[in-house]
């Protein structure tokens, strides 16, 4: 797949609209010729060869899915130096473990031996349990009396605790061939987080400058067996800013398509081809086989590698948040048909009650965790976006006349990306209709995918919205990416000055959309008090530069039972 | 025989009792408050604007709340159907203040029915309706063959915080706007006011008088629990009809209700009762609007099936539907089987419940329908329910709670605890150092 558009996560709709407003814009125009000239870089960073001087753990080390008693540890082990990542080589060993309360291991509080072999890729991953909640603790591994880095790890806190506070990183969309990740280096220096949210495309599968040019992936080629799987999870486990982050706070992921490939649904995908890449159910169980390897989380019921593969999960903190992590690409329908630059999609069967991005097993137990109300705070890690991006947005009632006519509009309006919540408004309605059905409260989606920062109100009907028969029944921010491309970069334009125009178009037509940044790249933290929630958005200075540096651009906060954001004048004070 | 007052004011108030008449026997329904005087004062009390009051007060009780410095006071203030995000919405300044100075309870509930009476009972009594006996507004009174509110003092068989107060040496009083809360409660308080005057279609008194009433109770009496619901919300949601004026007249009354509450703290606070008080905010149910078109009846339906035709009673009750079985035992499995399967088959219809997972009790039928955000039920007949707000169904449970006032246990901030209204007497109880009543609360003090 070498189409850099059809790569990205933007819809063609959005590189048509950012044209048009170019085109109405002289002063855009005449930057949108300058590039910005970055060479591929494919030689290891200094911070690359210095992870690789540890002999037997080149890979980090990694913890996730935090519960009150129990986190997941995660480490690769290279036990021969033939034993590199997706060889099948090297011997069973094994790996002892450690967590302690202390840094210096003097007061350990778990501990025990972990075997692994080729047949897993050598990868290490157990749940340490027996711990307490909310607590800090420290773990490591030891192979042949060689200890691995030291990884920082926090539980949750208890079911019935009433924490005031809880903080979380927020990223996703991190390619590496499209730059360094300088927001995980930058978001690493913070002490003061209980976990960090991926909300997926933690991986790209694409091969050498199919989709980023500043650094080269490992293996040289897409991603399609399952040694390419897992030697691409190892590129990336080798990042220096990404170890660091893994080493300092507990992951809790999902996965969007790029962890298997392009725009996937149930059966099939975007960016495969069954002629040339084999059956497409049989490759991504070798991608999920990989990731279950090479990632610190639960799929099925256990750590246990191959009980499933069943990543939408529940996490509780206390009585003050549970987070609900979906999966939006295992079970969905086939996306309607993809908008032709730049009219939006006209497709009538974004609305059929037939299609389903969440699948049913997954909605029943999504409205379920809503309903029971176990927590203040609603979270959903949610893979693409939930709010309506429409053109333009009308009236159900409206919508519903035409379509008695012509069959022609989706209920929401015509969406621009299809492969969203907009490709499915089925479902969508199916959620937001439950929440106001149950007089659910403090829902807040957080979302990754579209390389944008966004905060929204989510609408009942966003063609009456704000009226009561639109009102917000929930909240939604969106993270930017990492690294990959947001408008800016797909059409090389100057920073701040290319999307203008399509963010005050979407928004014109969007009124629930309040924030919108199509520029930046960075990472997000979401704080979370009885009160309210916030999201601080951060950017970086230059992704092509190893050495970017951090700002704050914007904070968007939910007040308690609001169900609307409003903007904060600054973010969250930093606890050291 | 009460005692008869001089007449004289209270130093510093402008509330004077003017008048006094002793009744010498009930005026009302037969009382069935145990051990309460069955014998009633009339007290008539000229109000700071000048109007006139009338309160009754159980025989023997203080006329003057001078007597006895407090060093407890409990205010509990119901917004009738103020939904909690109408509380930041800017319109509602000094409820906002007064929530944010105290401790709020974001996540707080009605709970079933989410109607009026069931949860000022719940807020009064701290049990669910399955041992209070009060779980709708509106039922099927099986005995007397009709569907009736509610509203009688022997329709609530659990003691009230009220009661229990009273027994312990605590005075407490009444000012609820709605006939129907003034029936239920009946003469339970020391002292009660009788809302008036009363909106001939809604029932209820403006909130403008019942917040003179309660600035007087509190000025004249001083009891240490007073129990105050205020209407007006709730009826500007009921009793707007035209749908395009609805939200004008709603947020004109959110304006006035946060005047009346700011009437109340400033008399606390230039009385100098701020320091010892506890005022308790919250809502019995949220609302919900829905339109001429989405209107649920299910009777016709019902009586188009032979096995239940002329066999179901439903007490209607806004947003949920109370259904009853009149036919024979035998075939009640089946007949409830099929009253389910066409309620749920009914557009609108969210879900069917059995009243015992709801905590209902008997009184609530044998199934309950509930309606989905957006519609209402009305029956037995379409026109039966005109009033696009309701509540009752699920949709309209998040309510405003928090607590706050001066006395050293209100603590500051936000708590992510499932208040609910069930809270409200283990509250009470934990401020005045209560006992817990027969078989314990079912809900729990959020102090």
């Amino acid at each position: 797949m070498n189409n850099r558009y059809a790569a990205s996560r933007f819809a063609p709709w959005v590189v048509g609209l950012v044209v048009t407003s170019i085109e109405l814009d002289r002063r855009s125009l005449l930057v949108a010729g300058a590039t910005t000239g970055v060479a591929a870089i494919g030689v290891a960073l200094p911070g690359e060869a210095e992870a690789a001087s540890n002999r037997y753990f080149k890979h980090g080390v990694a913890s996730g899915d935090p519960h009150p008693r129990s986190v997941i540890l995660w480490t690769r082990v290279t036990p021969t130096p033939q034993a590199t990542p997706g060889s099948g080589k090297g011997p069973r060993v094994r790996v002892r473990w450690q967590v302690a309360r202390d840094r210096r291991f003097r007061d350990v509080v778990a501990k025990g031996s972990f075997t692994t072999s080729a047949g897993r890729d050598h990868t290490v991953k157990l749940e340490a349990k027996g711990l307490r909640p909310r607590t800090t603790y420290f773990y490591r591994f030891l192979h042949k009396g060689v200890a691995s880095p030291v990884g920082r790890t926090k539980t949750a806190p208890a079911a019935n605790a009433s924490p005031r506070n809880l903080r979380f990183g927020v990223v996703s969309c991190s390619n590496l061939p499209g730059g360094y990740f300088s927001a995980y280096r930058h978001l690493a220096r913070r002490n003061d987080l209980d976990a960090v949210l991926h909300l997926g495309d933690y991986l790209y599968e694409y091969g050498p400058n199919d989709y980023g040019e500043v650094r080269k992936p490992v293996p040289a080629r897409e991603m399609v067996s399952l040694s390419d799987y897992r030697q691409r999870h190892a590129q990336y486990k080798q990042d220096k800013d990404l170890q660091a982050l893994h080493a300092k706070n507990p992951f809790i992921v999902t996965w969007d398509d790029h962890e298997v490939t392009n725009d996937q649904w149930a059966k099939g995908a975007e960016n495969h081809d069954p002629e040339t890449e084999g059956d497409y159910l049989a490759r991504r169980r070798r991608a999920h086989r990989a990731y279950d390897e090479w990632m610190p989380v639960r799929m099925g019921d256990s750590v246990a590698l191959g009980d499933g593969t069943r990543l939408f999960r529940r996490l509780r903190f206390g009585r003050l948040a549970e987070l609900s992590m979906l999966d939006l690409r295992t079970y969905r329908s086939e996306q309607a048909t993809l908008a032709v630059t730049p009219v939006p999609s006209p497709d009538g069967s974004v609305s059929d009650p037939e299609r389903t991005i969440t699948g049913k097993a997954q909605m029943g137990w999504l409205k379920k965790s809503l309903r029971e109300d176990r927590a203040q705070w609603k979270l959903i890690g949610n893979p693409v976006m939930i709010a309506p991006v429409v053109f333009p947005p009308l009236p159900n009632d409206v919508t519903k006349a035409i379509n008695d006519v012509t069959g022609l509009l989706p209920e929401d309006g015509a969406p621009y990306n299809v492969d969203q919540w907009d490709g499915y408004t089925a479902d969508r309605h199916e959620v937001l209709n439950h929440l106001a059905d149950h007089g659910v409260q403090n829902t807040v989606f957080l979302t990754g995918d579209i390389h944008s920062g966004w905060a929204c109100d989510l609408p009942l009907d966003a063609g009456t919205y704000p009226a009561e028969s639109g009102r917000s029944v929930a909240t939604e921010f969106v993270c930017t990416s990492v690294t990959s491309d947001n408008l800016n970069d797909i059409t090389q334009t100057a920073p701040a000055r290319s999307s203008l125009g399509v963010e005050a178009a979407i928004q014109a037509n969007n009124r629930h959309v309040k924030y919108l940044n199509f520029d930046d790249h960075g990472f997000s933290v979401l704080d979370v008090t009885p009160a309210r929630t916030q999201m601080d958005y951060y950017v970086i200075s230059e992704r092509t530069d190893p050495n970017a540096t951090v700002s704050w651009t914007a904070s968007w906060a939910t007040k308690a039972n609001s169900q609307a954001v409003h903007a904060v004048d600054r973010p969250v004070k930093e606890r050291r | 025989m009460s005692r008869v007052p001089d007449g004289s004011s209270l130093a510093g108030t402008a509330v004077r009792v003017s008048a006094v008449r002793v009744a010498t026997g009930p005026t009302t329904a037969a009382p069935a408050d145990s051990g309460a005087a069955t014998r009633r004062s009339f007290l008539k009390v000229t109000s700071a604007a000048g109007a006139s009051l009338l309160f009754s007060a159980a025989l023997g009780a203080p006329v003057a709340g001078a007597a006895a410095a407090r060093e407890r006071r409990a205010y509990v203030l119901v917004v009738d159907g103020c939904r909690p995000g109408e509380i930041g919405s800017g319109l509602m300044p000094n409820l906002q203040v007064l929530r944010d100075g105290g401790m709020n309870f974001p996540r707080a509930r009605s709970l079933p029915v989410m109607e009026t009476i069931p949860n000022h009972v719940m807020m009064m009594t701290g049990v669910r309706p399955d041992r209070s006996g009060v779980p709708a507004n509106s039922v099927y009174d099986r005995d007397e063959k009709v569907i009736r509110d509610l509203d009688r003092p022997s329709d609530l068989r659990f003691p009230t915080v009220i009661q229990r107060l009273n027994r312990n040496g605590f005075t407490t009083g009444t000012v609820l706007s709605k006939e129907y809360l003034f029936g239920i409660f009946g003469k339970r308080a020391t002292y009660r006011w009788e809302p008036a005057p009363v909106v001939p279609v809604s029932g209820h008194a403006p909130d403008v008088f019942t917040m003179d009433a309660a600035i007087s109770m509190v000025e004249e009496f001083d009891p240490n629990l007073v129990f105050v619901n205020l209407g007006d919300c709730d009826r500007m949601g009921h009793s707007d009809l035209t749908g395009t004026t609805l939200k004008a007249a709603r947020q004109a009354a959110l304006v006035d209700v946060d005047t009346q509450v700011g009437r109340f703290v400033d008399m606390l606070k230039t009385s100098g009762r701020w320091a010892t008080s506890v005022v308790v905010v919250l809502a019995d149910h949220s609302m919900d609007w829905s339109r001429p078109d989405k209107i649920i009846s299910l009777q016709p339906a019902f009586d188009a099936d032979p096995l239940l035709k002329d066999k179901v009673v439903i007490a209607q009750n806004g947003g949920a539907d109370l259904l009853y079985w009149t036919g024979g035992a035998d075939r009640r499995a089946a007949a409830l089987e099929r009253m389910r399967e066409i309620a749920l088959a009914t557009p609108g219809v969210l879900s069917v419940k059995a009243p015992k997972r709801l905590r209902l009790g008997p009184n609530a039928g044998d199934l309950v329908a509930y309606c989905r955000s957006g519609w209402r039920f009305s029956d037995p007949e379409q026109y039966d329910n005109p009033i696009p707000g309701n509540h009752g169904h699920p949709a309209t449970s998040p309510i405003p709670f928090f607590i706050g006032g001066g006395h050293r246990l209100v603590g500051k901030g936000s708590y992510s605890a499932a208040a609910t209204t069930v809270d409200v007497a283990p509250t009470l109880g934990r401020l005045f150092g209560l006992g817990e009543p027969r078989g314990g609360y079912d809900g729990r003090s959020r102090l």
